[in-house]
């Protein structure tokens, strides 16, 4: 079987799933069987032309990064968004809410007018090319990593989870972070990270993205339940899922 | 084999035994709760537990095993994978629910998975010492049980009323030391403890007979109860991931890291959750929130019962605790049904 | 509502999930979409179907697929699959080529009673686009047994003509003295000469004596409703009618819970089932 001709970029984000990558210490030697890394800044000095399976890591924050994403679209057969900045935004798509310039001055200060800084609202790589598969979370899961390269290396589909995390803490005999009084993401979140925040004690921050259709008229009721409001749960999911928080009207 | 009596520490003894000889795998606490989990000593066993997180059917199905081997090359090689253990204090409803899963998956064409694993567990049932707040097993004739198991042990006091049914059991007890003959006093209380089993294991309560509800459902299938409790339906899928009484199972493969092999494994599946009916090519045959939970409470009280003989529920009371909305209470539901019938 | 455990110590039957290998003996492309594929079990021995079955192909590392067998079970030691591009197992299963192995298990569910009640009644075929796959293997017994029936009529309606499948075999069924065959296409090109429209369309117009007919009827979810609403028109009672159901089929032996229509399993009460036993059951038609 020929390997397939691997490449990794990065944008705007902390390279921390590449880390993942780079941390895989045996599985890296397994993936080496079946891809062949032919550019891939954090770990080997090649480039190349063409590429049978590209990972695009961070979201796209600048307009000359759009060309380079455009560009990297045109020479790779298969493009994998990869973790939370790749997919959905992630962390970086906070700033879209106040107005770009206040932003700019927030972070920049006096060096906010620097043309190198002219910082544009975050987009998630697939707002601005195809993307054929997506590799969620923050950081990724390497154990999903691993199985989505053996999938598109052996010419299949990965099926990934559609449901909620609230599946796997179950599995796992997590006690719910709701009997501790805390507003947890779960219930709308996709699961397929094996919930490890709940399982040490923390709600889910919901880093995977929410679920296909989830409940967010639901999810407001239980507020009332558990004694929360609809601005809690607005809070807990302006972290990952900004755009849906924005969308999530009520008191 | 006549019923013993044992001391607490005449238990602790034997349970070490057990411990030294064999895998057991016993409720201990977990949080503020209980679940199973492989028994590394004595003093970790919770016999006063109320109900455990899940059901011991993780080690009777667990939620991923694998059925096949395969290499590109030689095809496709069962895996009959099983491991001998203990199943020590499991609750009465949970011992009727292991029966429905035998009765489920050993009928007409057994599955050798199970049957195999089901094989190897030697059960240890135990009365319940705490009733917990959601459980209704007395409503379904579960609360305590008089099959189904190798040994019953039943706390009178400071002492345990031990009973072996099985070869298998009998062997376990062989291995108890300072066993004596269950005195009149002592099975006595027995028969007060099951009797009392009856009202503590009834914390909601059926307003009817568990044998009405198939009929009760077939009139129901258009009552607002459907729709209006599922509209906080998250489709987690949670209140069938902890049902003794779930056995729905989906199957994948897994590629090993050279592609050439791998394992075709099953997996826990649950069928509120959104993909569970859809079919290649994308249609959903069951699309609506309304239409999935609706699902789960007939395939229980009317399909389960119709085609097998057995409820899908034991009354352990799991999904009321698992259900993040608190919609999934079945006695709840039963009974909503009941007062637009009557 | 305790139930005793059932007996453990029956000895167990061979692994119900393990398939059987088989090979590939030919491909043809059917559309743009179907291929069919021609199969023979490597033990040699026919696969032992009766029409309207399905059988689970499983491919390595891709997974396993409920697939209706498209062929009629005449004495032959191969079988004929019709594998839509739909999802990942039929998708790899397009990339197989002559020769190579795949593993079966089944047949598995009802069948059409092509040796029961159909013999001797008039037999009416409707086929919804795909749903001719399944009906081919019964339409295929009969015109092999002719004359144990009385008049063959197959119904015929696809969305456009490029879906047509077995041009040779529709070719075939439209000369045949002894069968009336009609098709419909929803929407016409430019080659298209014959009828458009619905496939209930075709109903009032084949002569249909509801006192002497079996209707035999296999298509898309939607079509049900309409063709049965359709037979309703002409007289055909309920009895007189046989659908095939699609569910998502994943073990094939009433264990995983997927396929269920109500309290019926696809897999164990179908996927044929007898039209009386679905009034009622809500999540069928």
């Amino acid at each position: 079987m020929k390997k397939l001709r691997m490449a990794i970029f990065d944008f705007a984000c902390c390279e921390g799933c590449q880390l993942q990558i780079v941390n895989m210490e045996e599985g890296l030697l397994d993936l080496l069987d079946i891809v062949e890394p032919v550019e891939w800044r954090e770990a080997i000095s090649d480039q190349s032309e063409e590429y049978d399976l590209a990972f695009v890591e961070g979201s796209i924050t600048r307009e000359e990064d759009e060309q380079r994403l455009k560009d990297i679209r045109q020479r790779a057969r298969i493009l994998v968004a990869l973790g939370a900045c790749a997919v959905n935004g992630g962390v970086n798509r906070l700033k879209n809410a106040p107005d770009m310039d206040e932003v700019r001055r927030c972070v920049y200060g006096n060096s906010a007018t620097m043309p190198h800084l002219a910082t544009a609202p975050t987009k998630a790589v697939g707002e601005v090319v195809k993307v054929d598969f997506e590799v969620r979370g923050c950081p990724m899961s390497r154990r999903e990593f691993t199985y989505i390269v053996r999938c598109l290396a052996a010419a299949t589909t990965p099926v990934v989870p559609t449901y909620p995390v609230c599946v796997e803490c179950k599995l796992r005999e997590t006690v719910c972070r709701y009997e501790f009084n805390e507003v947890c993401l779960g219930v709308v979140t996709r699961a397929g990270c094996n919930a490890p925040c709940p399982a040490g004690g923390q709600w889910c921050y919901g880093c995977r993205g929410l679920v296909d259709d989830p409940n967010v008229n639901g999810a407001k009721d239980i507020m009332d339940k558990y004694g929360k409001t609809v601005a809690d749960l607005r809070s807990r999911m302006e972290l990952f899922n900004s755009v849906e928080a924005r969308q999530c009207q009520g008191q | 084999m006549p019923a013993k009596k044992l001391s607490q520490s005449a238990l602790a003894l034997w349970v070490r035994k057990l411990i030294e000889t064999r895998r057991v795998v016993a409720p201990q606490a977990k949080a503020e709760h209980f679940a199973y989990a492989p028994l590394s000593q004595a003093e970790d066993l919770r016999l006063d537990h109320d109900v455990t997180i899940l059901p011991p059917r993780k080690y009777l199905m667990p939620p991923s095993e694998v059925l096949l081997r395969f290499t590109r090359k030689d095809g496709y090689t069962s895996v009959i994978e099983h491991e001998p253990m203990i199943l020590f204090g499991v609750h009465p409803y949970d011992v009727a629910a292991i029966a429905q899963a035998d009765r489920y998956f050993l009928h007409d064409r057994p599955d050798i998975h199970y049957q195999t694993r089901r094989r190897s567990i030697t059960i240890v049932a135990s009365d319940v010492q705490n009733a917990s707040e959601d459980v209704f097993a007395a409503c379904l004739g579960t609360a305590t049980v008089h099959d189904g198991f190798d040994v019953l042990l039943t706390r009178v006091g400071d002492a345990y009323v031990i009973e072996s049914r099985t070869p298998a059991g009998d062997a376990l007890l062989a291995l108890a030391q300072d066993l004596q003959e269950a005195d009149p006093v002592s099975l006595g209380r027995r028969e007060q403890v099951w009797e009392d089993a009856q009202k503590l294991l009834r914390r909601q309560v059926l307003k009817c007979n568990p044998q009405e509800l198939p009929a009760l459902l077939d009139a129901a299938r258009e009552h607002p109860v459907w729709e209006k409790r599922s509209q906080t339906c998250f489709s987690c899928g949670s209140c069938v991931t902890v049902c003794p009484s779930c056995f729905c199972f989906d199957v994948e493969d897994e590629l090993d890291p050279d592609l050439q092999s791998g394992t075709r494994r099953r997996q826990w599946d649950a069928c509120l959750l959104s993909g569970f009916a859809v079919v290649a090519g994308g249609h959903n045959f069951r699309k609506r929130r309304e239409e999935r939970y609706r699902h789960r409470f007939y395939r229980k009280a009317k399909y389960l019962p119709e085609r097998f003989g057995f409820m899908g529920c034991v009354g352990c009371g799991r999904c009321v605790k698992a259900c993040t909305a608190g919609i999934a209470n079945p006695v709840e539901v039963y009974n909503t049904l009941l007062e637009g019938a009557s | 509502m305790m139930q005793t455990p059932a007996s453990t110590t029956a000895e167990a039957d061979a692994d119900l999930y393990l398939p059987r290998p088989a090979t590939v003996r030919s491909r043809t492309v059917l559309t743009a979409t179907e291929m069919l594929f021609e199969l023979a079990m490597d033990d040699g021995k026919p696969l032992g179907h009766m029409p309207g079955q399905f059988v689970e192909v499983s491919l390595p590392g891709i997974g396993e697929a409920p697939i209706s067998v498209s062929s009629s079970p005449d004495g032959r030691d191969r079988f004929e699959l019709v594998v839509r591009r739909a999802g990942r197992v039929t998708a790899a299963m397009h990339d197989c080529r002559m020769g190579e192995r795949v593993g079966i298990r089944g047949p598995f569910g009802t069948h059409f009673p092509v040796d029961g009640v159909l013999r001797g009644r008039d037999v009416v075929f409707i086929a919804g686009g795909l749903g001719l796959a399944p009906l081919r293997s019964a339409i295929q017994y009969v015109l092999n047994h002719r004359k144990d029936y009385g008049r063959v009529t197959v119904l015929y309606g696809i969305k456009s003509p490029v879906e047509r499948m077995f041009l040779d075999e529709l070719d075939d069924w439209s000369r045949r003295p002894d069968m009336t065959f009609m098709e419909t296409v929803d929407r016409a090109d430019a080659t298209w000469k014959g009828n458009v429209g619905v496939i209930t369309r075709l109903i009032p117009a084949a002569e249909i004596d509801p006192k002497r007919s079996i209707v035999v009827a296999c298509g898309p979810p939607i079509m049900y409703k309409f063709v049965i609403v359709s037979l309703y028109s002409i007289d055909v009672a309920n009895e007189d009618i046989y659908v095939s159901l699609e569910r998502r089929m994943k073990c094939g032996i009433g264990k995983c819970g997927h396929c269920q229509i109500g309290g019926l399993y696809a897999c164990l009460e179908g996927p044929v089932f007898h039209y009386p036993v679905l009034l009622g059951v809500e999540e069928a038609i």
